[in-house]
């Protein structure tokens, strides 16, 4: 063992002497030191979650060693919470929706505090460049920069107004499509704003559709220890993961007598001392799909990067040293990575074990096979006037949360097991966890606390299961986090797929068949591999009407990094192939693309005729009354509003598509149509309960799971908007087992509108309630006609008595109770939201670079509860679609071994590369959905890639159809062409 | 086991190279890439950083810039050309660019540096503590000298540059790039990403002789051809 140091520094502005080893990092110190702002992302520094000022400059913690800090200056962005109130940067990134999760937020507060205290009027590039070191997979750092513009301002002694969405004239009249006017220019004004294009049906309300700041950004603009893993529960131990260094192996023998060996190790588990139970990894309703294909620790690997064991020991570095000891045989097998292949006869046979039921074909890895049909498909691609058949190759890409997958287990007071974790799905992760446990249900208990970004990679029982088989067998509390290498290897991805369309169009360029197969690649296990593939049916054969259609999808093994659910699941996919398809099918037949698809999307009355037929409740039609039908859209808006931004018609003129000044260099604008779902009908299901405080405050409790999202905002402003308070007089928690009521999760783009009709109809129940106390207090006949309003009861006369008044006689004065509502929801609706999405690019014809300008998206959400959340969301969204579409991927070596599992050459973007990034909210009016809401979250992920695929088409004449587009991709189909 | 088994902070160059002269020590620079490695080692650290490298100034026609002078230093340094700062920033994002150093840049000496192809073309010398300076690709040929330590490195801060690069995105890591510089009439021509290190070139023929490495963004043929497209308009932007 190396000596320890004695270091001293100046950490905001106070000198600290502490004792350290040569190899501690400053980020590691800092936090020991209680400074929860600074971030784990990685070890080498790249995403900038650690970051921190270090003699004034935005510095990266993870790569200073502790003992380079001696002598030094270190500020955290503590050193602004000095007081209650937030410090101007921390309030500007509050005021505009800067901080979604968060979990970098301390770093970008300070970057800008040491921008500004350099230059108090930076320019939008300064501010860029400084962001450049701070990846961020959820803003796509459009409010951030926002955030110091303002924060500038207000430290220049400006004003800054209220930060509110930008209100728009319609340019329809709500069904008929618009005349594009090329004269007709997009107001100018702060990409950072949303568009909103009001709807004449939606009232105006107190709460519901205002800028309201999110609830928690106090916590997150002051870096307050907030997230998983910023608790240290005494004497926990640090776990590490032993994982395959083969793509498909068989482990003949595991010797762990060494590291047992090791002081310090307190367990070493793995196959041999750890009960063989199956389960589905997947973050799903029960019964979760079969087959359940996994075991905690298996006898065979099946990807590299998969489990082989576990240790938990006093400190990170003994925990790993024992990982390195653990001496494991291996029986290497042949592995298959291409799903094409997956299907051969001699491909290998990648679950051969006898106790995994329910796999469709296992000779031949076909994990399930998946079908659905309306009307006759052969016959009618038999008589079309026009028939096109093309296949689409889509990669996989890996959700990149910020802060990597953690969990801390440790047994209470009681004997039951706690298991704080960062899980988009608690009452999931319970539910599956106690029988791998050997416990039962109400013996677990899963506390959500932030979560800093998830996409998906969190809708999974990931490490919730080793955290407590460690816990258990060392009876200490145990905490395991992914490296960054281990989140891109061993967590979860978003399935590859080959997609071929075949689609028969008659002489009026209407669709009369379509025919999808797709070939989905599930990796080693199902997890998802079912319900994603499901709905790349429903959403790549739902948003044109056609009286002829059919799915049919091989779900197959393979021994690539585990696929499951990433935003959007299984709907980008099929839309890359979708909206490229019909693109080409509307040149062949000499349309204009809108014209085209315009011809064949649906409208309100439509039949949502293939969605019934797919996933967990899918029903034969003979079981359907009648097929849901569309009842909200606007669809023409969206249309029309992006057209007019992204100024359409300069796609037909040459000397824009071809600058005179720069020879290689072609331009494009492409776009494409997107239609999403709302919540997983019959299946999604939330809870809530509200109670009423001695102040006319309230207690709001949700099982749903704000990732970052601002559902816990949402939430709490349908509530308010219900109980005619303020948002700040509902306190909101979610989620935790053992105190909030149930729900499915953050997934399917259900949150709003299930948890959200949960949460409108609990405050209804207390409504009631606080409305029959008023009407006593004011000697009202009729409960009925009393209001809430100003958080007060009103009665018809004028009369009125505060909530607070109400809250005090019902809790101490008489006939005292305890005013509260529980509700939950379940829908039979799946209401989907509309997007119009553009893309504006150039390419490099001599070496098929592509560069980005500008991406936009006009979107149908029906009433957003907050448009400042949910234009975060659409952009977010937009840029993780960005990634997918143009520069993110995996890259193997023959033998299966990852090459990029780090940021750079797994490349996101930065805030320094960003293209302008435009949002509109078109608003319409979804009866069924709380004060009219459907889904924004996943929508965003769908329209990037083949509107970029297009526009590509369009500046080059030349057609795609694998992604990414990367240069040799681009350039090598130049050249083919 | 420790990933570093001790640190040192020698507070003078002689100590430091005399620290060094054990097997088992390396240089730490900013710590970007050392501090990076989280594998365990029985490695020693020497940390510079006390040794006052870090200046950046004119020497005669030329502009010395010290070894551990970070690239944000060199960024922000008037002396510094306006074209190399440029590059300076874009090698590295804001929060790695204020750790990392120009004598840690030349040692890692990356084939993707785009920073090391502007100081190839900027008759970059490399001085070094127990070692005669020589020439930037000569060091990034052979490596640093046993023993040795990066001091400073020079540069001719005259003449117009330009450069051209092929990515998958704006601020990535170019799959190619070509940095060119006449100066006096002399043309020099440098390309990332053709190479184990960046290389300098036949200004008028930039692909000649190379043997690329190929990796998942790009094939040896792709480099080849980007090397000759790049080349041409790095050399044809300073015409």
């Amino acid at each position: 063992m190396s000596d320890t140091l004695s270091i001293s520094f100046e950490l905001n502005g106070t000198t600290v002497t502490t004792d350290v080893s040569p190899s501690d990092n400053l980020r590691d110190v800092l936090r020991r030191e209680g400074m929860f702002s600074v971030k784990f992302g990685s070890a080498s520094g790249e995403t900038g979650a650690g970051a921190v000022l270090f003699d004034g400059r935005l510095a990266s913690s993870d790569v200073i060693l502790a003992a380079q800090a001696d002598g030094h200056s270190v500020v955290t962005v503590e050193s602004l919470n000095t007081e209650r109130e937030l410090h101007p940067i921390q309030a500007a990134f509050a005021a505009v929706g800067a901080m979604q999760s968060g979990y970098s937020a301390g770093a970008m507060i300070l970057g800008t505090l040491a921008l500004l205290a350099e230059n108090p009027d930076p320019t939008e590039a300064e501010i860029r460049d400084m962001l450049s070191g701070i990846l961020d997979r959820e803003t796509a750092y459009v409010k951030p920069v926002e955030a110091v513009k303002r924060a500038a301002a207000v430290l220049r002694g400006e004003t800054a107004a209220p930060f509110a969405p930008m209100i728009l004239e319609p340019l329809t009249d709500g069904g008929e499509a618009a005349v594009y006017d090329p004269a007709d220019r997009a107001p100018a004004g702060s990409s950072a704003v949303p568009r909103l294009i009001p709807s004449r049906d939606v009232p105006d309300m107190a709460v519901v559709g205002k800028p309201e700041v999110k609830v928690d950004a106090v916590r997150l603009a002051k870096g307050n220890p907030a997230f998983t893993d910023d608790i240290e529960p005494r004497g926990m131990l640090y776990c590490r993961l032993l994982t395959s260094p083969h793509a498909h192996a068989r482990i003949v023998d595991i010797d762990d007598r060494a590291a047992l060996a090791l002081p310090g190790v307190h367990a070493v588990l793995h196959h041999k001392n750890v009960a063989r139970i199956k389960y589905a990894s997947g973050g799903q309703s029960w019964p979760n799909p079969h087959p359940h294909d996994q075991v905690s620790f298996d006898t065979k690997v099946r990807h590299v990067g998969d489990r082989v064991a576990a240790v938990a020991a006093e400190t990170v570095e003994i925990a790993e040293e024992a990982v390195r000891l653990i001496d494991v045989t291996y029986e290497v097998l042949p592995a298959i990575f291409d799903e094409r292949e997956a299907m051969e006869p001699d491909a290998p046979k990648i679950h051969d074990e006898d106790d995994t039921e329910e796999i469709f074909d296992a000779e031949r890895n076909i994990v399930h096979q998946i079908k659905a049909q309306r009307g006759d498909v052969e016959d009618a691609l038999a008589h079309a006037a026009h028939v096109f058949e093309q296949t689409f190759r889509v990669h996989q890409v890996q959700q990149c949360p910020i802060e990597p997958h953690i969990s801390i287990a440790w047994i209470d007071e009681d004997e039951r097991m706690v298991i704080r974790t960062a899980t988009q799905v608690p009452f999931h992760a319970r539910r599956m966890v106690a029988p791998l446990l050997e416990m039962d249900i109400k013996d677990v208990r899963i506390i959500k606390p932030r979560i800093g970004g998830g996409f998906g990679a969190k809708q999974e029982m990931l490490l919730e299961d080793i955290v407590g088989h460690l816990a258990k067998a060392t009876r200490r509390p145990c905490r395991l986090e992914l490296t960054r290498e281990e989140e891109f290897a061993s967590s979860r991805t978003r399935h590859p797929q080959t997609i071929t369309y075949r689609t028969g169009v008659d002489d009026d360029g209407k669709l009369v068949a379509q025919d999808m197969y797709v070939i989905g690649n599930t990796g080693p296990y199902g997890t998802h591999g079912y319900t994603v593939q499901t709905v790349t049916g429903m959403r790549g054969l739902s948003q044109y009407d056609c009286p002829n259609k059919r799915f049919h999808c091989d779900v197959v093994y393979t021994n690539i990094p585990v696929p499951g659910a990433y935003r959007g699941y299984g709907a980008p996919q099929a839309e890359f192939a979708l909206e490229a398809h019909l693109e080409d099918i509307a040149r062949e037949l000499g349309y204009d693309v809108i014209e085209f698809k315009r011809k064949n999307w649906v409208s309100t009355g439509s039949e949502i005729d293939i969605a019934p037929h797919l996933g967990e409740r899918a029903v034969v039609e003979d079981e359907l009354d009648e097929y849901p039908r569309i009842m909200s859209e606007g669809i023409e808006e969206c249309v029309a509003q992006a057209l007019r931004e992204i100024g359409w018609h300069r796609r037909d003129d040459p000397a824009w598509r071809e600058p005179a000044d720069r020879p290689h260099i072609r331009r494009g604008i492409g776009f494409a149509f997107c239609m999403h779902g709302t919540a997983i009908p019959f299946l999604d299901m939330g809870g809530c309960s509200i109670k009423l405080n001695d102040d006319g405050s309230f207690n709001m409790l949700v099982g749903a799971t704000d990732l970052g999202t601002g559902a816990d905002t949402v939430l709490g402003q349908i509530a308010a908007e219900v109980l005619g308070v303020r948002l700040e007089d509902i306190k909101v928690y979610s989620s935790d087992t053992d105190m909030t009521p149930f729900d499915t999760g953050a997934y399917a783009s259900s949150t709003t509108y299930i948890s959200g009709t949960a949460a409108m109809q609990a405050a209804e129940v207390a409504r009631k309630r606080i409305k029959e106390r008023a009407a006593m207090l004011l000697d009202v006949d009729e409960p009925c006609t009393i209001e809430l309003r100003d958080r007060r009861a009103y009665a018809a006369d004028g009369r009125s008595v505060s909530l607070e008044d109400i809250a005090l006689d019902s809790l101490h004065t008489q006939e005292q109770e305890q005013i509260m509502g529980t509700s939950s929801y379940v829908s039979p609706d799946c209401p989907p939201p509309f997007a119009a999405q553009m893309a504006e690019i150039e390419v490099d014809v001599e070496t098929g670079q592509v560069t980005v300008t500008k991406l936009v998206m006009a979107v149908d959400c029906g009433v957003a509860i907050n448009p400042i959340t949910a234009s975060g969301q659409v952009e977010g969204g937009m840029a993780q679609a960005l990634g997918y579409a143009h520069c993110e991927e995996f890259a193997f070596d023959d033998d299966g071994r990852l090459l990029n599992t780090s940021f750079g050459p797994y490349k996101i973007y930065r805030a320094d590369e960003m293209p302008d990034t435009v949002v509109y909210l078109v608003q319409t009016l979804e009866d069924s959905g709380p004060f009219g809401a459907k889904a924004v979250a996943e929508i965003p992920k769908d329209g990037v890639a083949p509107a970029l695929r297009n526009a590509i088409l369009n500046a080059t004449g030349v057609a795609i159809n694998d992604l990414p587009f990367t240069p040799e991709r681009v350039w090598a189909a130049l050249n083919d062409a | 086991m420790p990933l570093i088994a001790a640190y040192h902070r020698p507070t003078s160059l002689d100590v430091a190279m005399d620290l060094l002269q054990a097997p088992n020590r390396i240089v730490l620079a900013g710590g970007t890439v050392v501090n990076a490695d989280r594998a365990p080692s029985d490695l020693e650290v020497v940390d510079l950083q006390s040794l006052g490298l870090d200046t950046i100034e004119h020497d005669g026609d030329r502009v010395r810039i010290g070894a551990m002078a970070t690239l944000a230093a060199g960024g922000d340094a008037d002396a510094v050309p306006a074209w190399m700062r440029t590059i300076a920033r874009a090698e590295a994002p804001s929060t790695l660019r204020s750790l990392a150093t120009i004598g840690g840049t030349v040692a890692a000496g990356s084939g993707e540096s785009l920073l090391l192809a502007a100081l190839l073309v900027a008759d970059a010398r490399v001085e070094l503590a127990g070692a005669e300076q020589r020439g930037l690709a000569e060091l990034l040929a052979t490596g640093v000298p046993e023993g040795a330590v990066i001091t400073a490195v020079t540069i001719d801060p005259g003449g117009t540059a330009a450069e051209a690069h092929t990515a998958r995105t704006p601020a990535d890591a170019p799959i190619v790039a070509a940095v060119a510089r006449t100066s006096n009439g002399t043309t020099a021509l440098a390309l990332t990403g053709v190479a184990d290190t960046p290389v300098l070139v036949d200004p008028l023929d930039p692909s000649a002789g190379l043997t690329p490495p190929a990796d998942f963004r790009g094939t040896a043929e792709y480099r080849l051809e980007l090397a000759r497209i790049l080349g041409a308009r790095a050399v044809e932007a300073i015409r």
